[in-house]
């Protein structure tokens, strides 16, 4: 039976074959490896494939794996995209490749290290002196930036590909700071979850061996420092294509994900901006391209950098990873000059070849380029200039004159590459198994003991038949990739992390900035719950009237759609003249209330804040967490669209912000981090309830309006349940102000939210130990509301019937607890200046990262 | 000659600056024929961290920053200079010889300087320009005269019609501009047919109209460039004055372009804007 599936699953990849395959061999005969995969995903069959397909989806969104697409209709955090089938190699080619690449990164890394000190490569001609001299990666500031460490490569990456002979070429070098590390080990959590029994009777590789010799070889530089290592992870910030993997990564190894903006260079070092002042950094592992690392004496318009940052590390102050000006290998053109040089440095050939490259400035290369160009991809030597490579063969005979004019014109600035054919492996398309090209990734890192290779990698199948675009910004798909064999692997180096791991975790200190986007989520959360809570009040009673009540709408329906004014703050609103107007037909101004995400403090947009505030500290959060926030982030979708049912999807946001919350509570360790959000939350839940009870008591009305308004406030305080059971009377307006003033039973009374406030102001940083101005103000609040006559406030003024006792007290509170919100932002986030250069009428940048 | 030179910049801002850093290259060489005594930088407000360094063109700079919040800021740097009159035995390498050699024995090492740099590109137009001073039988020396003349007599000098960005296309279209863009177009002519040019940053001694006192901070910092002639070495030429520079140009720094050497480059936190205000006397010492 087995046997039967996988042979029709078989014949069927079969008929699509046109090239090398990675699984059939020549004779069409299966290769050992791929035949137990083969035989597993006979045994589970198609429709079970398409489950586990879509379980992978599932999870994916869940965990909010997203790869950014630049301008793209989906846009922002699109779900990344993995292959249920995984790629596989067997572990003795594997090795064979490693040793490969780690000849590479060797001959990368003295290439580098010459580039940037003697440059015997160019006087031995080894290396044409354009190919450094012209190289838009060589940064002359970076001359005398070096770490401390022999390597000066620290990060490696290489793509490759198999060719027809079924041999790997290398198709680019990443000498940055590679990308696709994080997505890799994602791919392996989420394969091994879904995907197990496929992988039986096989034993695969693990990768995180990898990311502890990358560790453990930071420590051993600093092997002096046992007690303060801080390592921070620097990150483009949320609209980088690849932030999710820069929060997994910072969140996995355990270093504070910082931006630009959270560093800053003093006295030589460079210190991270956090909630409890200054703390001094020693490595940064960047993933900020070179020339934006440092607008002192790189790119002036650079805001993802810090100033100053070659200056430290000239001093040996700080350690950056990859050091700044290690794009300059990066370039073209230097594939076909490695073979060269591997000959000069190493007295070695090169083992893995590259992609055959012409470079144009050379004059027999030129002519061959320019004879044999339909069948040749031409690229520009410089990568960051932006040209995207022409494949010969797509040109018309005058479009390929118009390319040879373009070259002869400056032909060091291009370079030609054979068009090669790569190998097909199995993917999951359209619900069925076909051959795709499939390029990978390989991971290395140095050590003491040399590079170490990744047992692993991202490979990336086309998702076009026949085509050879692997990039995600052009819809690659991921495939987990396999390194197996017959044995169980044997864990030759056992690492043991050097004593000091524990510690760095306990040093991190929250920067200011994700501080703020900790307070700000604690803040837009509560914005969306509060105006969901009262939405749903008053379209209950407005449902209500209009089905069961009579004609005459009653003026308590009135009363609360104002409130919802005061508490939302949208234009236009129930409020003034024009308000009037809208009263006479509610319903379409409040559906714009709920589901316009254009103006600030609709439902939309409130909670689009605040998805984009927890997005921002994503490393902050944990996997549960990730879900409730996938399931918020979809019924905010939901009120885009027209005809949703907007009281059940209110209901149900509601529902998991309570879920969430319940999350946070449950989960979340009880840091800065926490408290700030915490905070955040008390201070907006305060100020709404206070509008609320403003706007509802702002003029006694008649015994029937009056029932159906405090019916309204004690739910909106959570209370009326608990009411009738304490009272069993009818509403009386002094109970419930005495209930959702000042009972600590209830934990949405004012006095119980101060007090949970002012616990967690205690539990911040502190200067010294008299109290903040932030904690003074939540004293004065609470003791203005401990301290209220409720049987005074309850009473309204005689002349006007306004209850302007409770009016003044209520006020008061309303500014102390806004003042603490300001006083929180200056004493913890500083963002009043931003960075400018003495220069200011730089042109735009013509190239982000 | 002996010079008291006195290069102040002030900057004024707008809010306070919580935060500086700045890179300043204003320190004067000292050279065969010039010499630089007694150099001092003095800061308002006193800097917290100052170094200096030698850059990769072998340039001084000095890194400072100050981490008060200020709303001034003043950067004073004073030397003593004696320069020397001086000439170099004029070789007659024509210029047929010298792309020849650039292109051969000399292009390690001259390659930065022949090659476009992020402020000198050119394009056809450009190349044509400076073609006809070049014929490839004469002297590269007296070709890069011809050129400085060319430029000197069909451009005008106005300040503030150009910025740093302004592209060297419109400067040559319009044939207006000040010092850096005759230097920067005058180094894309000389790249543009294969010789080695590099940008010069530095002072020049003005000289008073004849009969009045010279004024306080009337003088300024100059630009002008300097051609690799085998035999001769760099020598240097003033597009924007038609001379070749003497006694009363001193040299701070030389670089691919200007932006390799700018006198004053800083970042800094702030909520607003700012003006400043450069003054700088190079005053004859009797």
């Amino acid at each position: 039976m087995v046997a039967e599936i996988t042979k029709d699953l078989l014949d069927a990849y079969r008929k699509e074959i046109s090239s090398y395959d990675e699984v059939l061999d020549a004779g069409g005969a299966f290769k050992p490896h791929w035949k137990k995969l083969f035989s597993s995903l006979g045994a589970m069959g198609m429709d079970e494939l398409k489950n586990r397909n879509q379980e992978i989806k599932n999870k994916i969104r869940e965990n909010g794996v997203t790869y950014n697409v630049y301008e793209s209709p989906d846009g922002m955090n699109r779900p990344w995209k993995l292959d249920p089938i995984p790629f596989l190699i067997e572990q003795k080619e594997w090795q064979g490749i490693s040793k490969g690449l780690q000849q590479r990164a060797v001959l990368l890394d003295l290439i580098l290290r010459d580039i940037y000190g003697e440059r015997k490569l160019i006087k031995d001609q080894v290396l044409p002196a354009e190919l450094v001299f012209g190289n838009s990666g060589f940064l002359r500031p970076c001359q005398d930036v070096k770490l401390p460490t022999q390597n000066q490569l620290v990060m490696y990456a290489a793509d490759m590909a198999r060719g027809p002979d079924g041999r790997m070429w290398i198709l680019d070098n990443r000498t940055q700071s590679p990308s696709g590390s994080g997505y890799t080990l994602e791919n392996r959590v989420i394969v091994s979850k879904v995907m197990s029994d496929m992988a039986k009777d096989m034993y695969i590789s693990r990768l995180s061996p990898f990311f502890t010799h990358a560790q453990q070889s930071i420590f051993k530089v600093f092997k002096e420092k046992t007690e303060s290592l801080n390592v921070v992870y620097l990150t483009p910030g949320p609209a980088n294509e690849t932030y999710f993997e820069h929060a997994y990564l910072a969140s996995y190894l355990g270093y504070t994900l910082v931006l630009g903006d959270d560093l800053v260079v003093k006295n030589g070092h460079v210190f991270i901006k956090s909630i409890d002042g200054l703390k001094r950094v020693d490595v940064i592992v960047r993933r900020v391209d070179d020339e934006w690392c440092d607008p002192l004496e790189l790119r002036e318009d650079s805001r993802l950098g810090v100033p100053g940052l070659l200056e430290a590390m000239r001093k040996g102050n700080v350690m950056v990873i990859n050091p700044p000006g290690a794009s300059v290998l990066e370039n073209n053109a230097f594939n076909a000059f490695l073979p060269s040089a591997c000959r000069y440095f190493l007295n070695e050939e090169l083992q893995l070849p590259s992609v055959a490259t012409w470079w144009c400035g050379q004059e027999k290369e030129l002519r061959f380029v320019l004879e044999n160009l339909p069948r040749l991809i031409i690229k520009k030597a410089n990568r960051k200039q932006v040209f995207r490579s022409v494949y010969g063969r797509e040109l018309s005979a005058e479009k390929l004159a118009e390319l040879k004019k373009q070259i002869l014109n400056n032909p060091a600035e291009y370079v030609a590459q054979e068009e090669v054919s790569f190998s097909t492996t199995p993917a999951f398309v359209d619900d069925r198994i076909e051959p795709r090209f499939a390029a990978i990734r390989a991971f290395l890192t140095a050590t003491p003991n040399g590079y170490q290779v990744m047992q692993g990698g991202l490979t990336r199948s086309s998702p076009l038949k026949d085509r050879f675009t692997f990039s995600n910004q052009y819809g690659g798909v991921a495939k987990d990739t396999w390194i197996v064999s017959n044995e169980a692997e044997i864990i030759r180096d056992r690492i043991v992390l050097p004593a000091l791991t524990p510690h760095v975790n306990a040093l991190s200190s929250l920067p200011s900035r994700s501080a703020e986007n900790m307070f700000w989520a604690g803040r837009y959360s509560e914005r969306s719950m509060a105006a969901a809570t009262f939405l749903t009040i008053t379209l209950n009673a407005l449902n209500f009237q209009r089905n069961f009540g009579n004609t005459n709408k009653s003026q308590h329906i009135d009363i609360l759609l104002k409130s919802l004014s005061h508490l939302m703050q949208v234009e236009p609103g129930f409020l003034g003249e024009e308000g009037e107007e809208y009263l006479k037909d509610p319903y379409p101004v409040v559906l714009d209330m709920i589901s316009n995400g254009e103006k600030p403090g609709t439902i939309v947009s409130s909670t689009e804040s605040f998805l984009r505030a927890m997005i921002s500290v994503r490393e902050k959060w944990n996997l549960v967490t990730w879900r409730i926030i996938d399931l918020i982030e979809n019924i905010t979708n939901k009120f885009k669209n027209p005809g949703a049912d907007l009281q059940k999807s209110l209901d149900k946001l509601q529902t998991r912000l309570f879920t969430f919350y319940g999350i946070v509570v449950e989960s979340v360790p009880r840091t800065n981090g926490y408290y700030l959000f915490e905070a955040g939350k008390l201070i907006e839940r305060i100020l709404s309830k206070i509008v609320i009870l403003r706007s509802v008591f702002s003029q006694k009305t008649d015994r029937f309006i009056e029932n159906e308004l405090l019916e309204a406030v004690l739910m909106n305080h959570f209370a009326l349940v608990h009411y009738r059971s304490a009272y069993r009377s009818n509403l009386e307006t002094e109970y419930v102000l005495d209930m959702v003033l000042l009972d600590k039973q209830i934990p949405s009374s004012l006095v119980s939210l101060l007090d949970s406030l002012s616990y967690c102001l205690t539990q911040l940083p502190a200067t010294d130990d008299r109290l903040s101005a932030a904690q003074k103000a939540v004293l004065s609040a609470s003791t203005r509301i401990k301290l209220v006559d409720i049987h005074e406030v309850s009473r309204p003024e005689h002349r006007t019937m306004h209850y302007v006792r409770l009016d003044q007290v209520l006020s008061e509170v309303y500014d102390s607890v806004l003042s603490v919100s300001d006083h929180t932002t200056n004493l913890y986030f500083n963002h009043t200046s931003t960075q400018h250069s003495l220069n200011e009428s730089i042109p735009g940048p013509e190239d982000e990262v | 000659m002996k010079f008291r030179l006195i290069h102040k910049t002030q900057y004024k801002y707008a809010g306070p600056v919580s935060s500086y850093h700045s890179l300043a290259c204003v320190m004067p060489k000292s050279l065969p024929q010039q010499e630089c005594s007694n150099f001092s930088l003095v800061i308002s407000p006193f800097p917290d961290e100052i170094s200096q360094r030698a850059d990769y063109f072998g340039n001084t700079v000095h890194y400072f920053s100050i981490h008060k919040p200020h709303t001034r800021l003043t950067v004073l740097a004073k030397s003593l200079i004696e320069t020397r009159a001086f000439t170099i035995p004029e070789q007659l390498i024509t210029c047929a010889e010298v792309r020849e050699l650039l292109a051969n024995s000399l292009k390690n090492k001259l390659l930065e300087y022949v090659l476009p740099s992020p402020f000198v590109y050119w394009d056809d137009e450009i190349r044509n320009y400076a073609r006809d001073c070049f014929p490839d039988d004469e002297p590269l020396y007296r070709c890069a005269r011809r050129l400085c003349h060319k430029i000197y007599s069909e451009f005008t000098y106005v300040p503030d019609f150009t910025t740093i960005y302004t592209p060297l296309k419109t400067v040559l279209k319009e044939k207006k501009g000040v010092c850096q863009d005759f230097s920067h177009l005058a180094i894309a002519c000389f790249r543009s047919l294969g010789f080695a040019a590099r940008y010069v940053s530095g002072y020049l001694e003005t000289q008073p109209p004849p009969g009045k006192p010279k004024l306080q901070g009337s003088d300024a910092t100059h630009a002008w460039v300097s051609v690799y002639v085998p035999g001769m070495g760099w020598c240097d030429f003033d597009p924007t004055n038609d001379v070749v520079p003497q006694e009363r140009h001193i040299v701070t720094a030389w670089g691919r372009d200007y932006g390799d050497v700018p006198p004053l480059k800083g970042i800094l936190f702030s909520s607003g804007g700012h003006e400043f205000h450069v003054a700088v006397d190079v005053l004859p010492v009797p």
